[in-house]
């Protein structure tokens, strides 16, 4: 009989070792083991014996314990950066595991003698249920029905007659609606980083039919960094049911906001991320940008003047190959840091707007903006080869709102709808 | 003298449940923006929807198409002409179900879709009691039975239905955790099979020994559980589950047949099966109460609804519903003549019948409640999609098997609340020691089969997801976040009380001693999974901040981790595990240490309670979140809500509604339990029933 528990016991333990490894990987077959071992220690230990006690010897132990530990979890959860409410939660569960503790270990209570007892402890046990719950349902964040009966009630997307910005707040309206939030963040805004970015990746930067395939065939080409089998098949495919007519248009006018004209897009999964300054992909294509060969932005050459090879071909040309070149002064919002310093911002308004008195076009109100930083990624291998890097550069922090605000006021989109 | 002494404890304790149910609805805690219990009695007309428009909706009765129109005149004053030429049919476009014509109702002012959650809640929570209990009922029956020649035939079969059973829940919990393809295939008819062959040769009193069960329930049910699974490639964890469950289903079937008879089970199921019976009362009075309700508030969609399933209403059901009735009345009242006459293992037989006719009635219902939700694609084409395809949609399967499980554990908690009530009406010695026993029957059973539960909701919430993320990010993400959040809560705190029991029961069995360092830390583990389960990515109602709300109450992206499901599947395995852990330290010392019945620390009855409660309100809850989670539809994209109550109610006037649904079930019940069991009690005082004597043999 014995051995019959042994032999069961063992394939409970590995299977269940097993389990945790396939769901959770080796933290969860740790956590397996841990467990094992620390029931496996437990069990050995010679048993107290079970006395009464008073209330007094009850908690007299448990509230400096229950206050120690109550201040280690504030103070721990907030170096890491756990905001407030969170460190609030996590005291106040702490202060539940105190009760937990206190009620075990509370003396028996007494025998009913009368039924006014056990009545009154019956009330006391429903009035506790449902207290609770009323309670924690009350007090939990709550929301407005009139919002969503406000939103219900609005009349469906509509774009006849309607100028550009209200049809990109229509389009904000449809990526609300069908909870694009839930997976997609803009910028600061949103819930998860589950899809890309759409704002530092700059979704804003490709063409419509590009926005409006990876909407209804997102399966068809998947976003760098998200080819894991989870994230495959995270984007529904049913919103060519959803979204049609007027509502694509508007959500596609909406998409296309997403710019920075500060940064240069970002690829990948949070954490492992990466800029278009990194990406082998993105400098090759910038090549053929920068070499005028790529067809999409047929009669752009940027080494007519640059040199293909970055040796500058006229005067005054920018030599891609000198790190330490200085911005050009020619211009009014001339800055000092040499050229392997310049802000992503700098790169991006040189090359759209142009320089003063130079040949160097306004070529933002040319080409697309999308080929434009994919030429600035390959320029800046002529100073900074791709292969010689030893690391990444920094992705830049999420803008935030504020920033996002201030680029449309101090008009650094050439696009009067940005 | 003796039928006062038991009618006041009776009175008492429903005098005690009104009174805090009067004292829960008149708290202090609620926040302003609550509406109170009393508003919806006051005859006052939709709390958001309608306060402005009522008057000109008096007026315009007999003029639907006008309707609107002026009501949208009379708010759009100031923005001049355009009123008129406003296209504002969206506001009653009900999608792909368009030429279905929709009037907007009225009931006297009052809340319609309270009174239709109301009447369907109460319908739901009688439904699951009539189909969880019959399920242990049998077993029990079964383990109370002396093992004559009729019953050990019987024995066979209520072996299979319990094969059946558990091999859908090992078989769907390997399918989740695992991933096998078919699991539940493979779990059920290797657990079935298995049961069968061994439970044959157990018949001829062949293969004894557990260990050769075992070994004979996993050859012949892999062997046939193989061919009868349809799969492309077979895979070798398929071919392990169906050994293991082939396995299970050897031991428990030579376990079940070569058991030792207890009186004790035999007793125990009687007396729940007088309580199903007044209960299958309820829940064709309730039933019905629902229908007619929803004839008054939401006539078009629930004739659309019944109409989509023809055959289904009009010939399954009825047929289903008046078998089921017959069989369940023939359970209950041959009980005691089959008994008479010998002829337990015919009542077994019947009891299995029941069961089958019951969930039969469970699935047949599942159909048109998820049609609601998971429409089959295309939607276009559901109006020539035929009933069967209708009824098979992707939500379907994953609804039937939560209930199932979750049916079971309701019935469990029953159990516990029955034998915490009969314990605290009994003065006798016996009659304590007898219910303290029912009490850890029940928990027992509840905490057994709430074990699997997760997985199954996991399950039912992955297949929304696939179907349409959308549903399933209103649900997590959105508007009904926090209501997942208080799902967590309760969740916990359903395990936690389940062990509390647990732990108090211990105390009162010799020896256990040895147990209680280690069950300890597995409660520091339950509050830590517990917080973890909690611990939401922001802490505002919705998925972007509403005005009002706090934008910075979000977690930062480096801590988010918390909030996603790997924490809180890895919590949900925490709590699960440790409750696993604890049900084997009590079943190990119940076997080997002497269980000191009916003297267990009094607090245990109001732990059972509590347990109950908490249980009966943590579905109620889920029912809430799948009924919203459709949004403004009554089927998802092909039937719209259009009336004014098609919005998601707050958080707190959920709670409260929720509570006041549960408090009603319970008042109910209470009257019930007395009714069926304890009422009786004081008459056979009076009249001496053979009944209750064991049977004899055949």
């Amino acid at each position: 009989m014995n051995i019959d528990i042994i032999i069961i016991g063992c394939i409970a333990v590995l299977s269940a070792l097993y389990a945790l490894f396939n769901i959770f990987g080796f933290v969860g077959l740790s956590f397996g083991i841990f467990l094992i071992l620390a029931y496996s220690i437990l069990l050995k230990l010679k048993p107290k014996k079970q006395t009464e006690k008073t209330f007094f010897q009850n908690v007299r132990f448990k509230i400096p314990l229950i206050a120690i530990l109550g201040a280690i979890i504030w103070v721990v959860a907030g170096k890491l950066n756990f905001p407030v409410w969170w460190q609030i939660e996590f005291v106040s569960f702490a202060m539940v595991g105190f009760a937990f503790f206190t009620l075990l270990d509370w003396k028996n209570l007494s025998v009913e003698k009368k039924s006014s007892t056990w009545i009154r402890r019956l009330i006391a046990t429903y009035a506790l249920a449902s207290g609770i719950f009323i309670t924690v349902t009350a007090q939990l964040p709550q929301f407005d029905p009139e919002f969503e009966l406000a939103k219900l009630n609005k009349p469906p997307v509509k774009l006849s007659g309607l100028a550009g910005p209200e049809v990109i707040a229509a389009g904000r309206e449809v990526f609300e609606n069908n909870k694009c939030f839930n997976c997609h963040k803009v910028f600061w805004e949103g819930n998860s980083d589950r899809g890309p970015n759409l704002g530092t990746k700059q979704i804003g930067l490709y063409s419509d039919e590009y926005i409006k395939e990876q909407i209804l065939d997102p399966r068809k080409k998947q976003a760098p960094g998200f080819e894991d089998p989870k994230s495959v098949k995270a984007m529904p495919t049913y919103y060519a049911d959803d979204i049609e007519g007027d509502e694509m248009t508007a959500l596609i006018a909406y998409l296309k906001t997403m710019r920075d004209p500060t940064h240069m897009p970002v690829e990948g999964k949070f954490p492992n991320q990466w800029t278009w300054w990194d990406d082998p992909e993105i400098i090759k294509e910038g090549q053929t940008v920068f070499e005028g060969t790529n067809p999409n932005t047929e009669g752009l050459n940027c080494a007519v003047c640059h040199g293909k090879d970055g040796i500058p071909m006229m005067t005054g040309a920018l030599d891609f190959r000198n790190e330490n070149h200085k911005d050009t002064d020619k211009m009014p919002d001339h800055i000092d840091d040499l050229l392997k310093d310049w802000p992503d911002a700098l790169w991006y308004r040189r090359v759209t707007r142009g320089v003063d008195g130079s040949p160097m076009a306004p070529w933002g109100t040319i080409f697309p903006h999308l080929y434009l930083w994919k030429a600035e990624a390959y320029a800046r291998t002529f100073h900074d080869p791709l292969d010689k890097r030893t690391a990444k550069r920094p992705v830049p922090p999420v803008p935030t709102k504020e920033e996002v605000e201030k680029w449309k006021t101090d008009g650094l989109f050439l696009d009067p709808l940005l | 003298m003796s039928s006062d002494s038991t009618k006041i404890p009776f009175l008492k304790s429903i005098l005690c449940l009104i009174v805090v149910y009067l004292l829960g609805h008149v708290s202090p805690l609620l926040p302003v923006s609550f509406n109170p219990l009393l508003s919806n009695l006051s005859l006052e007309t939709l709390a958001f929807a309608e306060e402005d428009d009522e008057d000109e909706d008096e007026e315009d009765d007999e003029e639907e198409g006008e309707e609107g129109e002026e009501g949208e005149e009379g708010e759009e004053g100031e923005e001049g002409e355009e009123g008129e030429e406003e296209d504002l049919s969206y506001l009653t476009d009900i999608g792909p179900a368009a030429e279905h014509e929709f009037e907007e109702f009225s009931f006297l002012g009052l809340s319609n879709r309270k009174f239709t959650w109301a009447a369907a809640q109460l319908h739901i929570l009688f439904a699951s009691f009539i189909l969880g209990c019959p399920m242990f009922v049998v077993i029990m029956e079964v383990m109370g039975a002396r093992r004559t020649q009729g019953v050990r035939k019987a024995i066979i079969l209520s072996n299979v239905f319990l094969g059946v059973l558990i091999g859908v829940v090992i078989g769907i919990t390997g399918e989740i955790i695992i991933g096998i393809h078919h699991g539940v295939l493979y779990g059920m008819w290797a657990c079935a099979f298995g049961a069968l062959f061994v439970s044959f040769l157990n018949y001829f009193h062949r293969l004894m020994g557990l260990r050769g069960s075992a070994l004979v329930g996993a050859i012949t049910g892999t062997a046939l559980a193989i061919p009868l699974t349809p799969v492309e490639h077979y895979e070798t964890s398929g071919i392990i589950l169906a050994i293991v469950n082939g396995a299970v289903g050897g031991l428990l079937s030579n376990g079940i047949m070569f058991a030792k008879s207890d009186y004790k089970f035999e007793r125990l199921s009687h007396e729940i099966t007088k309580v199903i019976g007044i209960c299958y009362s309820f829940t064709a009075l309730s039933g019905g109460l629902f229908l007619l309700i929803m004839l008054v508030a939401y006539k078009d969609f629930i004739t659309y609804l019944i109409s989509s399933f023809p055959m289904l209403f009009s010939v399954a059901y009825p047929a289903l519903f008046i078998l089921e009735t017959i069989v369940m009345y023939i359970y209950v009242y041959s009980w005691d003549p089959l008994n008479k006459a010998n002829k337990k293992g015919r009542h077994i037989v019947t009891g299995v019948i029941l069961n089958i006719l019951g969930l039969s009635l469970l699935v047949a219902l599942d159909g048109p409640a998820t049609f609601m939700q998971t429409p089959p694609k295309p939607l276009d084409e559901i109006v020539n999609i035929s009933e069967w395809a209708k009824i098979t949609n992707a939500g379907w399967m994953p609804l039937n098997y939560h209930r199932l499980v979750g049916n079971g554990t309701f019935g469990g908690y029953m159990v516990c609340i029955i034998g915490a009530y009969m314990y605290l009406w009994s003065d006798k010695k016996e009659e304590r020691e007898y219910y303290d026993w029912v009490g850890y029957i029940g928990n027992l059973i509840g905490v057994a089969i709430m074990i699997p539960l997760p997985a199954m909701g996991y399950i039912f919430v992955r297949e929304i997801y696939q179907y349409d993320a959308t549903i399933g990010m209103y649900i997590m993400s959105d508007r009904e976040s926090m209501f997942m959040l208080v799902q967590g809560l309760l969740v916990g705190t359903m395990f936690s009380a389940s062990n509390i029991y647990m732990w108090v029961s211990m105390k009162r069995i010799e020896n256990a001693e040895r147990f209680f360092p280690a069950m300890k830390f597995g409660f520091i583990l339950i509050v830590i999974a517990a917080t973890i389960w909690f611990t939401p990515r922001r802490f505002f109602a919705t998925m972007l901040p509403e005005p009002g709300m706090n934008p910075d109450m979000v977690l930062p992206d480096n801590l988010a981790f918390l909030a996603l499901m790997v924490s809180k599947n890895t919590a949900a395995f925490c709590l699960v595990t440790v409750t696993f852990i604890n049900y084997i330290f009590y079943t190990i010392a119940t076997k080997t240490g002497k269980v000191a019945y009916g003297k267990i620390n009094p607090i245990g009855p109001y732990v059972l309670i509590f347990l109950g409660f908490a249980d009966i309100w943590l579905m109620s809850w889920m029912g809430t979140i799948r009924e919203l989670s459709r949004m403004n539809w009554h089927i998802y994209k092909v039937f719209k809500d259009v009336t004014p109550e098609k919005f998601a109610p707050s958080l707190a006037e959920s709670g409260f509604h929720v509570t006041t649904i549960v408090w009603t079930f319970f008042i109910l019940m209470t009257a019930i339990i007395w009714l069926g069991i304890k009422y009786p009690k004081t008459k056979k005082k009076e009249i001496e029933s053979p009944a209750a004597a064991p049977q004899m043999a055949e």
